[in-house]
């Protein structure tokens, strides 16, 4: 009985907790389809694909993938060349040292990204500056203290992949190589490397992903090279739209395909491990498609989502919201309308008590198309924000700031106003 | 020193060990030691036009510190009590979401670690998916659920808890699900690690000698994985009271992050020696508060990150 | 059968901060030997080899090999080839890219690899197998593999590092035997690190004993066993019986030792201390379990030995009494098992004789750990 109790309890936390992971996620996802200018889930209006065409034609966003994967890839090639070498001379440095080496080299990964940032730039700058160097020379330039200040700290996480694996190599084996005659080159490329192989390929990805990702750092150095990341947060800074859900649900819908494609490796490089023990031999590349498939639920899952994609791909070109969109168009211009109506009436009795009260001075109130103090908080919205709303509400501008999805807008906007109203 | 070279030569060959070893002080006093010393230094100086920089007026000063203290001079207050007051705030939310993350992953790390089977590896990867998104597309996407016409709102007004939308970031709700969100991952990995590495036959001995679930948690699990744990916390709440991300999207209007300050400093009012000094600050507090805590809870540094 | 390569260390000295892991080695190994270290784990033997292969440098004296000094020369420039203890087969190349390894290192051609390594597949006798991984070969064949990559490279000089300590005990004694002909056949030199006196006995025509960093002695199998140079010797290799105690008198080749246990026993001065005891010296007699008999009761005299013994055990192809020793060491007397009958003793005193050729007397010293 306590048993099943504790049971229950248990798959009840799982799917809390999995919930909070992978809610987000999805409803974020669900937003790329849905019509309305700002990116929600609920109410469901239309189904559209037009934000993905919205999302392709934004040169900022297309400017910063292409930024993001050229840091990535200069931060992939020096932090898992650095990592690498710290992870070997972590394994063969004396004990006295080892710990300050080792504190020294972990320390990345818990600085700050602002302060890995900050130092990065007032550190190169400084040697801009000894060398005499302008602003516009090698050291100041974006590209590279980005890819300088993210390899700190990433090179610290491939270090960890990588050190994980080495303490499993054997140092005989580099022994053996030299012994048999290769240099300590040879030996390094032919016998170390194959052997680190699966853990460089993991902190290559690592590597790519953490500075896909990075802000923190990224935002005090990247200069004339804006990355995603930095272009994202721009646009969530100061009004979002679908076409965000849109590029959101593509990296997802990658990440998801990316890991089901690796796990199904994985699963088939066993099966065949297992085969070869049995003392078949069978043929790597012989391994048939059914026979790839076959009690590899990744591997049928892999399959399953390719299918799906080439499936809604081929509908979002045939389909078209555009039926949907005006009938929703025409339900909110009533309801909207409606609510005019209804706000008149409500001004028309509050205007014939202010004037009962005051008399003239509502007359210039009323004149203005937004009036800002109506809320308690009304000027705090960014008016950038609020016109990527107004295009569904266009006919209620009043109504949407009662309406009150307003302060989801950029709160860094409302930060700084409101911090001079509460100096 | 000589003696470790030669050693280290011999072992390496001279190419190969000649790349390692630069490669290994490019990045330890290139990229980590000496970019915190300078910035260090440059908290202590004026905020100068650039052709001023190493001029006569580059002398060493307090006043960057003092200014966080005291606010600008002659500004008619005794403490600077804004900047102070995020300063704390931040410390304290980094703190307390911390505590929620790891009373949120124990569990599910020592159910990782503890269980075996196929969905395993498919929790793992569940957990992993989200931490290839990029940090403020996770934002976000928290956003989109906190925003006062988000789901969470339209279930909630909807099933009638509430009779009108509550403001979740106006409330720090967000900002604190959104930083917890964020580092979910980095608290379970350590954790899950050192569980993975305890042996069941220990746990089976406590229920043997009749130990209640809670006091075999309390008296062998927790114990046991104490590195584990202090490893994910330090990480959590370095990150946490550091992170920009998520405060710059889900803070609410009222309620600046620390690191927030900093970036105004270095972005909008141009003054990088004041934010330096105020990196400088958050950097040595965050590290004193940490070891401290690691003293207090006897763990050692070398844990971090295993 | 070519005369080999041959290896000298000249006044060796191997340091590791105060440590001494190599006092003053002196060895001559002639070209074609199999040569064998002897020694317990610890004694610096596999120092010696590492030395010897280059991946250490000594810190005093000289490493020749075929006349020429190696000192400063590289793992990987010297003529040696060193088969580890833990073989140290490459996990991610198949066997005949494991075997061919120094080949490609020398560029030469997949086909003219593939070749070889069917060369030294037969001749290791696992024909067909090249294609596998080494995780997939059970530990001989392993083994086999690892003797194949090393003579690959065509060495002079063969070093082999406890090759056999990770086999079960039938494999280990068949692969002596196997190792010992592979010697004979490609007439290269073998030096062989062991702690097993057994592999060094049959395998090798010359044994160093080693102990804490010094070699105790330098000869062939029977030398080291009937004659031993030191306390160490006579008791690391093969059982021994010791009793301890003082030169009464030395008659030539012969000693009087007034013992501890037994009164004054006769025996012979082993060739190494030959007019090196004298008179008063501390010193320790040795008589193997198989030099033992038992003497009819009541005879007395110095090759007479009394004893209580504790208890007895049947071996098979022996019968061995164990009778009270000294300083809690036993005396065990093995009787070869020809059909007699044996007669219990356990509880009774014995008397045992020996022959003078048989007791060998040494300076005392310290004893091989059990």
């Amino acid at each position: 009985m306590n048993n099943k109790i504790l049971r229950i309890s248990i798959w009840v936390y799982l799917g809390l907790f999995f919930a909070y992971l992978l809610g987000p996620l999805v409803i974020m996802s669900a937003t790329a389809f849905n019509s309305p200018g700002f990116p929600r889930a609920t109410p469901w209006e239309c189904l559209t694909f037009e934000w993905f065409g919205a999302l392709f034609q934004d040169e900022r966003i297309l400017n910063g993938i292409w930024n993001s994967v050229l840091v990535g890839l200069g931060t992939v090639t020096l932090s898992v060349a650095m990592g690498l070498a710290g992870a070997l001379m972590l394994t063969q440095i004396s004990a006295k040292v080892r710990s300050v080496y080792y504190t020294i080299i972990i320390a990345p990964i818990l600085i700050p990204g602002v302060v890995l940032g900050i130092s990065t730039l007032v550190f190169w700058d400084r040697i801009n500056r000894m060398l005499g160097l302008g602003a516009d020379s090698f050291l100041s330039n974006g590209l590279f203290l980005t890819i300088i200040g993210q390899s700190t700290f990433i090179a610290s996480y491939c270090m960890l992949v990588l050190v994980a694996r080495l303490q499993r190599y054997d140092m005989v084996q580099t022994e053996a190589a030299l012994d048999l005659g290769a240099s300590h080159a040879q030996a390094f490329r032919k016998i170390l490397l194959p052997f680190m192989r699966p853990a460089i390929a993991s902190a290559g990805v690592l590597a790519f992903l953490a500075s896909f990702e990075n802000y923190n750092t990224t935002t005090f150095t990247f200069g004339e090279y804006p990355t995603l990341t930095i272009e994202l947060a721009q646009k969530v800074r100061y009004g979002i739209t679908p076409a965000i859900s849109a590029l959101a649900f593509i990296i997802v819908l990658l990440t998801v395909f990316g890991a089901l494609a690796n796990e199904a490796n994985i699963k088939r490089k066993e099966r065949i491990a297992e085969a070869r023990k049995e003392g078949a031999l069978p043929d790597v590349k012989g391994i048939s498609l059914p026979g790839f498939l076959r009690g590899n639920p990744a591997a049928v899952l892999l399959v399953l989502l390719a299918i799906g994609t080439i499936t809604v791909v081929g509908t979002a070109t045939a389909y078209s919201p555009a039926q949907c969109i005006a009938d929703v168009k025409e339900t909110k211009r009533l309801e909207a309308e409606q609510r005019i109506q209804e706000l008149r009436a409500k001004r028309e009795a509050d205007r014939a008590k202010q004037k009962a009260e005051q008399g003239e001075e509502a007359e210039t109130q009323q004149s203005t198309p937004k009036p800002s103090n109506n809320s308690g908080f009304g000027n705090v919205f960014a008016p950038t924000t609020l016109s990527d709303d107004e295009e569904e509400g266009a006919e209620a501008p009043e109504p949407s700031n009662n309406s009150g999805f307003g302060n989801v807008f950029d709160p860094d906007a409302l930060q700084e106003d409101d911090q001079s109203n509460s100096e | 020193m000589t003696g470790f070279l030669k050693e280290f030569f011999n072992r390496n060959g001279i190419g190969v060990g000649a790349i390692m070893l630069g490669l290994v002080l490019f990045w330890t006093i290139g990229l980590i030691v000496l970019p915190q010393l300078s910035m260090l230094d440059f908290s202590f100086r004026p905020n100068l036009p650039p052709p001023e920089i190493g001029g006569p007026k580059d002398v060493y000063t307090l006043e960057n510190y003092k200014y966080l203290v005291f606010g600008p001079e002659g500004g008619g207050q005794d403490y600077n009590a804004v900047d102070l007051r995020v300063f704390y705030r931040t410390l304290i939310a980094a703190a307390l979401v911390t505590i929620f993350n790891l009373i949120l992953c124990y569990p599910i790390s020592y159910y990782l670690g503890q269980s075996e089977g196929n969905h395993i590896r498919i929790f793992a990867l569940m957990l992993i998916i989200p931490y290839w998104i990029n940090e403020i597309l996770r934002a976000f996407a928290l956003r989109i659920i906190f925003g006062e016409t988000g789901v969470l709102n339209t279930v909630l007004i909807g099933s009638g808890v509430f009779d009108q939308p509550f403001d979740f970031i106006r409330n720090d709700i967000a900002l604190y699900a959104g930083l917890g969100y964020a580092y979910i991952l980095l608290m379970i990995f350590p954790m899950y690690n050192v569980i993975e590495s305890l042996d069941r036959n220990q746990i089976e001995a406590a229920r043997d000698l009749g130990a209640p679930w809670w006091r075999i948690h309390w008296r062998v699990v927790i114990p046991y994985a104490k590195p584990g744990i202090s490893s994910g916390c330090t990480m959590v709440f370095m990150l946490s009271a550091g992170a920009l991300a998520a405060p710059q999207i889900l803070g609410g209007p009222s309620s600046l992050w620390f690191t927030q300050l900093i970036y105004q400093q270095f972005n909008d009012n141009n003054d990088w020696p004041q934010g330096a000094a105020y990196a400088v600050v958050l950097l040595v507090t965050c590290i004193a508060l940490v070891l401290a805590v690691m003293r207090l809870f006897k763990v050692n540094m070398g844990d971090i990150g295993k | 059968m070519s005369a080999g390569v041959g290896v000298d260390l000249e006044n060796l000295w191997i340091r590791f901060g105060d440590f001494v892991a190599v006092r003053d080695a002196n060895v001559h190994i002639k070209g074609g030997d199999f040569f064998s270290f002897l020694g317990p784990s610890g004694c610096g033997k596999t120092t010696i080899l590492r030395a010897v292969s280059g991946f250490l440098d000594p810190s005093e004296g000289k490493v020749l090999i075929g006349g020429n000094n190696m000192i400063g020369i590289g793992p990987n420039k010297r003529p040696t080839a060193l088969i580890f203890q833990n073989l140290a087969l490459f996990p991610l190349m198949k066997v005949w890219e494991n075997i061919t390894f120094s080949m490609e290192i020398r560029g030469a051609s997949s086909a003219e690899r593939r070749k070889r390594a069917d060369e030294l597949l037969d001749m290791i006798a696992l024909p067909d197998q090249g294609d596998k991984f080494p995780s997939e070969l059970s530990g001989g064949q392993r083994q086999r593999v690892a003797i194949a990559r090393a003579l690959c490279a065509e060495p002079d000089v063969l070093l082999l590092d406890e090759p056999l300590s990770a086999l079960d005990l039938k494999l280990r004694q068949h692969m002596r035997t196997e190792l010992r002909e592979i010697q004979k056949r490609v007439g290269i030199t073998f030096i062989y690190i062991t702690h097993d006196q057994g592999e060094a006995l049959t395998m090798s025509d010359d044994i160093a004993v080693m102990r804490a960093g010094v070699i105790d002695q330098i000869g062939d199998g029977k030398a080291i066993y009937n004659d031993p140079a030191t306390a160490f010797a006579a008791s690391f290799v093969g059982e021994n019986n010791v009793f301890r105690g003082k030169i009464k008198q030395v008659n030539g080749g012969e000693a009087l030792i007034s013992t501890n246990r037994s009164g004054d026993l006769v025996a012979r001065i082993s060739s190494a201390n030959q007019g090196k005891l004298n008179v008063g010296d501390d010193a320790m007699m040795f008589i193997r379990p198989e030099a033992l008999a038992i003497a009819p009761d009541g005879a007395s005299g110095d090759h007479f030995v009394t004893a209580n013994v504790t208890h007895e055990e049947f071996e098979g192809n022996s019968y061995n009494i164990f009778s009270e020793g000294e300083g809690g060491k036993e005396i065990k007397v093995s009787i070869p098992n020809l059909g007699q009958s044996f007669e219990n003793h356990t509880g009774q005193s014995i008397t045992l004789e020996y022959e003078t050729k048989n007791a060998v007397v040494v300076p005392a010293g310290e004893l091989a750990a059990e």
